[in-house]
């Protein structure tokens, strides 16, 4: 019996319709293809009407396959699968052919894309008829999290969701929680001590019964799916008891050695061997930094052992593993700062008194090396001019494209902050003022209004080789002073370089361990940059914060709360539905040779010793068909994308539009030439 | 056909410029800020790269930014966008120099065009025939120093008495005529 | 013995003779032969490309195709040759459309571009395929003490893109160590020293001329060192004019990193072309015996 074929194509506005003759290939369709009982064009064929429309063809006219030509499936395949469904028809009968995406929008010359329209049409219907109906398994849906890193996008995805009653793992790389966040004074633009808001909800965090604070730990190794990851964290050994540790301190204040802190005070300060970052660690359990102290240079020393009230200090811990099942999780691991380096006509690292952001930003802290005191790298004199250099590493083709986006607005905070605290002058070098969110142009007024001076215009170099009276034993900014066209050479005490934020240096490597992609600079890629900007294209696995794009601290706040409320969604919603696009190995025509084992990408497949065959996990299995190409036995089929299938929609799109000729003959004719 | 605007003329100019083209300038002035002739120039190059694309042909051909571009290149490297600026005061010369439009106290426009004609001669370049190129338009001060600094060289040995050539002169014109109008480069 | 196709250019026939006799002195010390490309031409200086590009190229193109020949690498002396004929051996290597072009005039000398060699600066072929190892095993008298300013101009390392040294380079420091010499640090040694702006825009040359020499001396620089004839030329020879227009006092010699490094190797300094300054070199006489 021949299947009754509807084939639906959407104007799409006029993002089709405007460059592909809709109504004539509706015609043609209807006409040319074979088994095509109904073929009709609409404007918008994912609104309710146009959805309506399908369904009524499948009831009354008895539709056995459908093809919806219009925008990629990535958007609306789940839309029409939903109204065959609807109207009783197998969901997996569904066919979309993408002619906006791969026609309209990328074909100017309207006849072509007409004719390519068609071509995409043919293999749409003639795949679409060797379908077969699937049924997708429903798996129940493990109510734990794991939240990778504790900056805080992680922080509010975590309390988030711990406050609403679920069990948190909370990961931290490093060995306390707190982020970047915790390294800043004051946030803009209200100038809100960065502190006083962020260390209640780090406590929160420590105290929580529904957290599991995993500090100091990293993810190893993730394996499983929506609903049911199994996670192994490397708890990284402290060389300290954190059951016996109660936090006191005292193993720092007695350890003897003095450590430049490169990571937390950005090189600004120091730390002991035996440290926690800042005072408000949490937790507020020491680590040994095994690489400075002298106990594992010299095997004497001890000074912590000696002095711990608990006997706390364990100098034989080693790195311990725990496994934890969960059923979602949120990526939020940040971002690292542009090394200013790379730019050496900026002096940093060679000229003493031009400071990073960073830096600059310790350097403002009341708790950081200098105690809050805006001075030179002698760590005495107060400078009397400060220029701030914006778009450091950012809005560069050598270096990053992107906008940082937090920059112009921390350069007015650090601005504020300089002439809070000192008499200096301060300069804004910016190519562009950038202030696009609430408060934020007010805040730059209020600068302008304190007599911040404004210079539009990116630095070219930062030199201290005099020309002008003036401008000896300085720092001589050069800069085209755009609006009024001259070069300008300004003499100050003191640069601060707005560094780039860009990806952690690892995230390619954690985005592959948990099966996301990264865009061209290496930010995690969101599942639709407006509609749907916490998922990912792995259902289970959500992103927020700066890791998914450079962004402020309230945007980050917004989207690891966002996260949060979708994975409770799939929480309250306790199973998950899996795509039954998977592989299946037929038994007989296996030889047991285990080639796909080692091949499947998400170790979906698995060799049954008993049976000497090989096994598809369907639950594991993502449909890939890494295996099914490399069966030597062609022993394994992908659902939904099988030979049959496959081949038929080449054929399909082969199919000679343009001559108008039909595919009944062209088969006909291809059946009497022996192959 | 529209006759092409002077962004289009100057882009097709830059066609043998590896680096992007002037339309992604950001105006953000690296260049300007770089170029150790800046100073003397009567418009920026940034700005040079903004009239342009407003169209401003005369008040372009009418600067002299171009005409003290040293061709050091810092601009080119340190551009965040990539246009190679350098390459296109190059171009900006070239098209003043086909439409013999400068402003006439310049001294470059007239200096490279005796030059280029030197070499199309002989194969190599010889000093004291361009002298005159520049040498008439200097005051009586500039003119003493510059022949004060020439007669040292000459004592020094370092000035050539001959005008060099090379051997296959002839082979060497023939070329040189297959790539520009003979009546335009002797 | 490492042999390279050597184009000295039209400057060190006679205006930098000194760089050439040097160039040629020191070579033969380091196992470098140089074998001059016979009946180069012009590279096209500046001034080339401000009339016409493609001429331009089918000037320089003419160099390579006679390197070619031979089958060697191109060695530039002078940082405008180098910088011409590299980049058009560069885009006439992309751009076959550009080298067919080409190809056709340079059929009237018999001659063909196929772009199969490399082009080079002398101080590439020193500091990178020597390299500071090898050289300083050649020194017999090191210019212990002496301060050099390593002046690296700006078509050694502009405009290639390729070069991750392109605004922090360190080779010619390292050259200068290797004989002994201390080069000190000073903050212009990229920028421009005005090129052909000496002749056409005469002022503006002369303070860039200024500002450098000013940076070389403030950092205690007892000499510079070039790698360019026409960097030696606008800071030696025009010095005096500096001198005159801005009321300064200078009397900074400026000289080859070749003859420095001849000197290193006990290379008596008259076959180096010594002696030919304008400015004199002084502070290099307790060196030459």
């Amino acid at each position: 019996m021949s299947e009754k074929v509807g084939v639906y194509i959407c104007h799409c506005g006029t993002n089709i319709a405007g460059v592909v003759d809709v109504e004539a290939v509706a015609k043609w369709a209807g006409k040319e293809l074979e088994n095509v009982v109904i073929s009709r064009d609409y404007k918008f064929m994912c609104s309710s009407l146009g959805q309506e429309m399908i369904e009524g063809d499948i009831t009354k006219e008895g539709l056995t396959r459908v093809v919806v030509a219009a925008c990629s499936p990535h958007l609306h395949e789940k839309t029409f699968r939903r109204a065959c469904a609807n109207a009783g028809l197998n969901p997996y009968l569904c066919q979309m052919a993408s002619i906006r995406e791969q026609v309209s929008w990328v074909v100017e010359d309207k006849e072509a894309a007409t004719e390519k329209a068609k071509a995409m049409i043919a293999a749409a219907v003639n795949r679409v008829q060797l379908h077969e109906e699937l049924e997708p398994t429903v798996v129940p849906v493990n109510p734990n999290t794991i939240v990778v890193g504790a900056g805080i996008a992680g922080i509010q995805a975590s309390l988030e969701l711990a406050d609403a009653g679920h069990v948190v793992y909370l990961v931290e790389r490093e060995p306390s929680i707190g982020g970047h966040m915790a390294q800043f004074d004051k946030t803009f633009p209200t100038l809100d001590c960065a502190a006083c808001i962020l260390t209640p909800k780090m406590s929160d965090v420590g105290a929580h019964p529904n957290i599991n604070l995993l500090s100091y730990s990293e993810v190893e190794e993730i394996s499983g799916y929506v609903g049911n990851f199994t996670a192994r964290i490397k708890k990284k050994t402290r060389y300290v008891n954190e059951e016996a540790c109660t936090g006191c301190g005292i193993c720092i204040e007695k350890c003897p050695k003095r450590v430049l802190d490169d990571v937390f005070e950005a090189g600004l300060g120091m730390r002991k061997a035996i440290y926690r970052p800042f005072p408000q660690a949490v937790p507020n359990i020491p680590v040994i930094d095994r690489e400075n102290c002298i106990y594992y240079k010299t095997g004497k020393c001890k000074a912590c052992q000696l002095f711990c009230p608990t006997e706390a200090i364990a100098f034989e811990q080693e790195d311990t593993y725990i496994d934890i099942n969960v059923g979602n999780v949120i990526l939020a691991t940040g971002f690292d700062l542009f090394d200013c380096k790379t730019i050496p006509q900026y002096g940093y690292g060679r000229l003493a008194n031009v400071f990073t952001s960073l830096e600059f930003e310790r350097m403002c802290n009341a708790t950081g090396p200098t105690e809050g005191k805006i001075v030179l790298r002698d760590g005495v004199t107060e400078p009397k001019s400060v220029v701030i250099v914006h778009c450091v590493g950012s809005r560069d083709q050598r270096f990053n494209p992107y906008c940082s986006s937090i920059c112009c607005m921390a350069a007015l905070k650090f601005g504020h902050l300089v002439m809070e605290r000192t008499d200096a002058e301060v300069y804004s070098c910016y190519i562009d003022m950038r202030t696009p969110s609430k408060g934020y142009e007010e805040f730059y007024n209020r600068l302008l209004e304190e007599g911040m001076h404004f210079i539009r215009g990116k630095v070219a170099e930062v030199t201290d080789a005099p020309r002008f009276p003036g401008e000896e034993s300085k720092l001589i900014v050069q800069v085209e002073d755009t609006l009024i066209g001259k070069q300008r050479r300004i003499p100050v005490d003191m640069v601060v370089l707005m560094a780039a934020l860009q990806p952690r240096y690892d995230a390619r490597d954690v985005g592959l361990k948990f099966g996301i992609s990264c865009s061209m600079e290496g930010w995690f890629t969101e599942r639709h940059p407006k509609l749907d900007p916490v998922a990912t294209m792995t259902e289970g696995i959500f992103i927020a914060g700066v890791a998914q794009g450079p962004k402020d601290i309230p945007a980050a706040v917004g989207q690891g709360a966002a996260a949060a409320a979708r994975v409770q969604g799939m929480i309250t919603a306790g199973e998950v539905l899996i795509e039954p696009i998977v592989a299946t190995i037929h038994e007989e025509k296996c030889s047991g040779c285990r080639i796909c084992n080692t091949l499947c990408p998400f170790n979906a497949i698995e060799f049954l010793e008993d049976k000497e065959v090989s096994y598809i996990n369907a639950a594991l299995c993502k449909g890939c068909g890494t295996c099914v190409a490399a069966c030597p036995a062609q022993a394994i089929t992908g659902a939904h994308y099988s030979n049959e299938q496959i081949f038929a929609e080449i054929e399909g799109i082969l199919f000679d539009v343009t001559s108008g000729g039909d595919l009944k003959a062209l088969r006909a004719e291809q059946e009497r030439v022996p192959a | 056909m529209a006759k092409p605007s002077f962004s289009d003329e100057i882009a097709n100019l830059l066609y043998a410029a590896h680096g992007n083209p002037i339309k992604t300038c950001i105006q953000c002035g690296t260049c300007s800020g770089t170029c150790p002739v800046a100073d003397y120039m009567d418009h920026t190059p940034r700005r040079i790269i903004g009239m342009i694309m407003a169209n401003y042909k005369d008040e372009v051909l009418a600067s002299n930014t171009f005409w003290y571009c040293a061709s050091c290149y810092h601009c080119t490297v340190r551009c965040p966008a990539q246009i190679d600026i350098a390459e296109l005061m190059y171009a900006l010369k070239r098209y003043s120099i086909w439409k013999h439009v400068y402003p006439e106290e310049l001294i470059g426009p007239v200096f490279s065009e005796t030059f280029v004609k030197t070499i199309v001669r002989s194969g190599r370049s010889y000093e004291p025939i361009l002298a005159p190129a520049y040498m008439f338009s200097f005051g009586v001060r500039e003119f003493l120093q510059e022949a004060i600094t020439a007669t040292g060289l000459m004592l020094k040995g370092r000035v050539p008495i001959l005008p060099p050539r090379i051997k296959r002169l002839e082979n060497f014109k023939r070329m040189i005529s297959k790539v520009i109008p003979v009546g335009e480069a002797s | 013995m490492k042999e390279y196709a050597y184009f000295p250019g039209c400057s060190l026939e006679k205006i930098a003779l000194s760089y050439h006799l040097s160039t040629i002195e020191t070579s033969k010390k380091v196992g470098v032969e140089l074998k001059e490309l016979e009946d180069w031409n012009c590279c096209g200086a500046t001034a080339y490309f401000h009339v016409d590009e493609l001429l331009a190229y089918t000037l320089c193109a003419r160099n390579l195709a006679m390197a070619e020949q031979e089958n060697l690498d191109l060695v530039a002396p002078c940082s405008a040759c180098y910088k011409n004929s590299y980049f058009t051996n560069l885009h006439l290597k992309e751009d076959p459309d550009l080298a067919d072009h080409i190809n056709f005039a340079l059929a009237e000398d018999n001659l063909h571009f196929s772009g199969n060699i490399a082009v080079k600066h002398l101080i590439e072929v020193f500091a990178q395929d020597v390299g500071p190892e090898e050289i300083s095993t050649k020194v017999s008298k090191p210019l212990d003490g002496l301060k050099v300013a390593p002046y690296y101009g700006c078509q050694i390392l502009r405009p290639r893109k390729d070069n991750e040294e392109v605004e922090q380079a360190e080779f010619f420091e390292d050259l200068l160590s290797a004989i002994g010499a201390e080069p000190v640090p000073y903050a212009l040694k990229l920028c421009c020293c005005g090129g052909s702006l000496i002749l056409t825009s005469r002022r503006a040359a002369l303070s860039m001329v200024r500002n450098l020499l000013q940076n070389a001396m403030d950092s205690g620089a007892a000499l510079i060192a070039t790698a360019c004839p026409l960097c030696q030329v606008n800071l030696e020879c025009y010095q005096s004019q500096v001198n005159q227009e801005f009321g300064t006092q200078f009397s900074m010699p400026v000289m080859y990193f070749t003859q420095l490094l001849g000197l290193a190797f006990g290379i008596p300094a008259k076959r180096l072309g010594i002696g030919k300054e304008l400015v004199s070199a002084t502070p290099l006489s307790s060196y030459i015996k």
